[in-house]
């Protein structure tokens, strides 16, 4: 039996008339690297929005670890154990590389304002712990020459990159990459679709957006497609990929399956 | 707390309030109009402001020739006075209005500088406007003469109904309904609408921002003029001090209503007026402020957005 | 335009320890010795140099520092930052007049005070966004304001009067006619000030600031507890003014509600963006120059306001960024050791 380290039921979202998502039922499993896919504004940022307590769902109950995250505060679901990376990149531009990472790797240290003054030993001991950390982290994702940089000025591929690293530092459990291979060209997303299963290997579970088929098809164990908010499918990416449904939500928006 | 008297002199006090409304209403649109557009508080307002009031009573001494001593006007005279002072204010604090745009804000607004250097910039516009009259008028307050001898005409449901006062509402309503007409049918007042609503999908529609801009603080200007005769008129004084107080509460009446929103305004101003006028009654002129913000602070936490909303956009991730 | 602060920092990061110790120290030396050089190439005309150093120009530094913390480092606009100043000059008129408490038995309870009301005016108002932020902050400032004209148990528009003087330190002196040791004692409590910041800026707290700055919903979505960081920076900054406002009353011995108007909250503010927001050694430099200006200016008698009011126009349209902007020095690797 497989654990459900995520778990959306009946999930409905929305927008004063807009309903961005319609009582969704939607689940990732510990350990996998599963995806969601669907045409433009079929509501796929808005799960990642209603799961990180960005919005609040209209209706349903999202669960992480069989716990409900419903009215939750933003940065207790991402201490829990939950982080994300931005469609639209959203770094920390005026820090550097570094401190984006460290930023991110606070997220489960103890020492507060006064400490932090004093200098205390618990102080010191977290910040070497945090800057440990996230300079393994910008070597794991191949950015650690740029970590003294300014978010704002890397080249974009890194800051897609930069953006990974930063939600890997809150050790989440599950990680909800949001287009992480938007811009990308080819040999980028396959270094890519590696990197993230080098994430899984280590023991992340991931859920993936991305309008890549080739990326998706590849990488993912499991893929959701979503169609005006509703969730059309749910399987194998074979089958997923021949389902009857899923083709018609695509027909008119370009199948990238290349 | 006096509450014998605020039930005692209830719709006297709603009368003044109102009329006290009108002019913060008023003074209010300009802070909103320029919030909607620029997302931006423009503290030198309060200045546009006060030199409406100098130029209202400028207007009375050095064009129309009345004296603080002379006797009531009356008939044509009276009229003409009252117009003349009207626009003379409106069209200063107008123009003033403009000129603050383009020394305060307009070359910051080009190179992208941060809110809070735009917000010095015009503070220091404010406290260079504010000295310029401290020092021309010696730090002394200026008194403005008695246009008509100021009587009750009416006493409609116990409220005691004040000539000047009532001049005021029904000018100032006029103003407002002009204003509201102008943004709702003219090209221009729509351009500032959807600025306000969407500064990028606008530009990509083809409007002239700039244009809007300057539009935009002109209509502020105008209604603060006006705003500034009509104090005159009721109060009957002025000083290079007066924006302050008045910016302040103008400023909590736009916030009241939900900033960005025109007709948020309106509803803050005239909410705020009647609120500080019954305060007032019930703890002393003293608290009126404290009463103003008090509330202010209470609805900002009930209602963030304030009473009507603003016209700003649900935030996107 | 040369760009000081580059050029500054360029020779600060290739010059040996030895030289930047000396620089430091010959620094902080000079702005001791301050009082002492009362000559006519930069005193003050028409007021006394050493009280001027005290008031405005070494009070605005320590102000600005702590406003900085909450305008600079976190992003919150705070308008009414005197109202912690005041608090801080109010605890020490009243209890200095009433018990037989000292400078330094008062000094930490009026920081705790103006500490307390940072909290329970942020816990509210810090929910709200930026721009409302700043009107609540604004309306603070001036009920506080109101509530001393009005209040009799404070003195109420008469003020506090006979408000005691520190007692001896090291065999110095405090009195009215000699402000020297007040200003040494404001310099000193500005500098370990200054220490505590630089200290938090590259830590945790600095990180967390930066973050809630720049974008404050990706912030909380990193896991930073923003609206406690938030209070924290307005605590922060309201102990700083309660400490420079206790340390004021104590200098002028008695204190009036005016001196605690929304203007002072305006000038602090515009030290602290004329400086260059959120570097703090710009704020300081900033804040030296601003509060000094219209001293210097003074044979101006007049318009000297109304210089002030035309050189920030004209500094915040030519460098928006102040004076010294804060700016993160990249390092690229090959920097790197
Ligand atoms: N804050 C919001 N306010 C109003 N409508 C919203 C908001 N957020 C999302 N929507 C609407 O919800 C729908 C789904 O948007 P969403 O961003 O989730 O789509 P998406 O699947 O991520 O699309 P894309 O592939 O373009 O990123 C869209 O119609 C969008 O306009
Ligand atoms: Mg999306």
């Amino acid at each position: 039996m497989t654990n459900r380290i995520l778990d959306l039921s009946n999930v409905t979202m929305k927008f004063g008339g807009v309903t961005a998502l319609n009582n969704v039922n939607f689940h990732v499993n510990e350990g996998e690297i599963a995806a969601l896919i669907g045409p433009n504004g079929a509501g796929k940022t808005t799960v990642f929005n209603v799961i990180t307590g960005v919005y609040t769902p209209t209706e349903g109950d999202i669960k992480f670890k069989d716990q409900s995250i419903v009215g939750m505060k933003r940065h207790h679901v991402t201490k829990l154990g939950i982080a994300r990376t931005f469609q639209n990149i959203r770094l920390f531009g005026e820090s550097t590389a570094l401190e984006n990472v460290m930023t991110a790797a606070d997220v489960h240290n103890k020492v507060g304002v006064i400490g932090s003054i004093f200098g205390t030993p618990r102080s010191r001991r977290e910040e070497a712990r945090s800057k440990e950390k996230a300079m393994e982290l910008l070597e794991f994702i191949g950015i650690s020459k740029r970590s003294g940089q300014l978010a704002k000025n890397l080249p974009y591929g890194d800051q897609r990159r930069l953006e990974i690293a930063r939600a890997l530092a809150t050790n989440p459990g599950l990680l909800l990459l949001d287009e992480p291979a938007a811009g990308f060209n080819p040999s980028e997303k396959k270094a890519l679709a590696e990197t993230i299963r080098k994430i899984r290997d280590a023991g992340y579970t991931v859920l993936l957006i991305e309008h890549d088929m080739s990326l998706v098809m590849g990488v993912s164990d499991r893929v959701s497609v979503l169609d005006f908010g509703t969730k059309i499918a749910d399987d194998v990416p074979a089958k997923v990929q021949n389902d009857p449904r899923v083709i018609e939500a695509y027909l008119g928006a370009p199948v990238d399956a290349s | 707390m006096d509450f014998g008297l605020l039930f005692s002199e209830f719709p006297s006090l709603t009368f003044d309030g109102i009329a006290l409304g009108a002019i913060y209403a008023l003074i209010s649109l300009g802070y909103t109009l320029v919030y909607g557009v620029l997302r931006l508080i423009n503290f030198a307002h309060s200045e546009v402001f006060m030199i409406g009031t100098f130029a209202a009573l400028m207007a009375s001494s050095n064009i129309m020739g009345v004296k603080i001593e002379d006797d009531p006007l009356s008939g044509g005279k009276l009229i003409l006075t009252i117009v003349v002072c009207l626009v003379v204010a409106m069209l200063t604090s107008g123009i003033v209005a403009v000129l603050v745009e383009i020394v305060a804000y307009r070359r910051l607004r080009k190179r992208g500088a941060t809110k809070l250097a735009t917000l010095i910039s015009a503070i220091g516009v404010s406290i260079t406007l504010v000295e310029a009259f401290r020092i021309m008028t010696d730090s002394l307050p200026r008194e403005f003469p008695r246009f008509f001898e100021k009587s009750l005409v009416a006493e409609i449901a116990g409220a005691q109904i004040r000539n000047d006062k009532l001049l005021v509402i029904f000018a100032a309503g006029l103003m407002m309904f002009v204003l509201d007409r102008f943004i709702s049918k003219t090209r221009i007042g729509k351009g500032i609408r959807a600025v306000s609503q969407d500064e990028q999908t606008s530009v990509l529609m083809g409007i002239n921002i700039n244009r809007v801009v300057t539009v935009t603080f002109l209509m502020g200007g105008l209604m603060a003029g006006a705003a500034a005769f009509f104090y005159v008129l009721v109060y009957e004084n002025t000083s290079f001090r007066v924006g302050f107080f008045l910016g302040i509460s103008a400023f909590t009446a736009a916030v009241l209503g939900g900033i960005g929103n025109i007709r948020g305004a309106l509803v803050g101003g005239f909410a705020l007026g009647l609120l500080e006028v019954y305060g007032s009654v019930l703890l002393g002129t003293a608290w009126k402020h404290v009463i103003a913000f008090t509330i202010l602070v209470l609805v900002l936490l009930l209602k963030p957005t304030g009473l009507l909303g603003e016209s700003i956009q649900q935030a996107r991730v | 335009m040369i760009n000081l602060r580059d050029a500054g920092a360029t020779w600060w990061e290739n010059a040996s320890k030895l030289k930047r110790r000396s620089l430091v120290v010959s620094l902080v030396v000079f702005i001791y010795a301050l009082p002492f050089l009362n000559n006519p190439l930069i005193n003050t005309p028409g007021s006394m140099f050493e009280s001027v150093l005290f008031y405005p120009i070494g009070m605005f530094v320590l102000l600005s520092l702590g406003l900085n913390i909450v305008v600079g480092k976190s992003g919150l606009l705070d308008l009414g930052f005197v109202a912690f100043f005041a608090i801080g000059a109010y605890t020490m008129g009243v209890l200095g007049t009433r018990t037989n408490l000292n400078f330094w038995e008062i000094l930490p309870i009026a920081m705790g005070l103006a500490m307390l009301s940072g909290v329970l005016l942020g816990a509210p108002a810090l929910r709200l966004r930026g721009d409302y932020l700043a009107i609540v902050t604004l309306g603070f400032g001036e009920i506080v304001r109101i509530v001393a004209v009005n209040e009799e148990f404070i003195g109420g528009a008469r003020g506090i009067a006979g408000i005691p003087t520190p007692p001896d330190l090291f065999g110095m002196k405090f009195e009215i006619l000699n402000p020297k040791p007040y200003y040494w004692l404001l310099v000193t409590m500005t500098l370990l000030v200054y220490w505590a910041v630089r200290r938090m800026a590259v830590r945790r707290p600095g990180r967390a600031w930066d973050a809630i700055r720049q974008d404050d919903d990706v912030a909380q979505l990193m896991g930073v507890p923003t609206f406690k960081y938030k209070v924290w920076a307005f605590v922060l900054g309201a102990a700083v003014g309660g400490a420079g406002g206790c340390l004021y009353a104590s200098q002028i011995l008695s204190i009036v509600p005016d001196q605690f108007s929304l203007n002072v909250s305006i000038l602090v503010l515009a030290c602290v963006v004329f400086g260059g927001i959120g570097n703090p050694f710009g704020v300081m430099v900033g804040a030296a120059i601003l509060a000094y200006l219209p001293e210097r200016i003074r044979f101006l008698t007049q318009p000297r306001q109304l210089v002030f009011g035309i050189v920030l126009v004209l500094i915040m349209n030519l460098r928006p960024d102040g004076l010294l902007p804060r700016k993160k020095r990249e390092k690229f690797e090959s920097e790197m050791k």
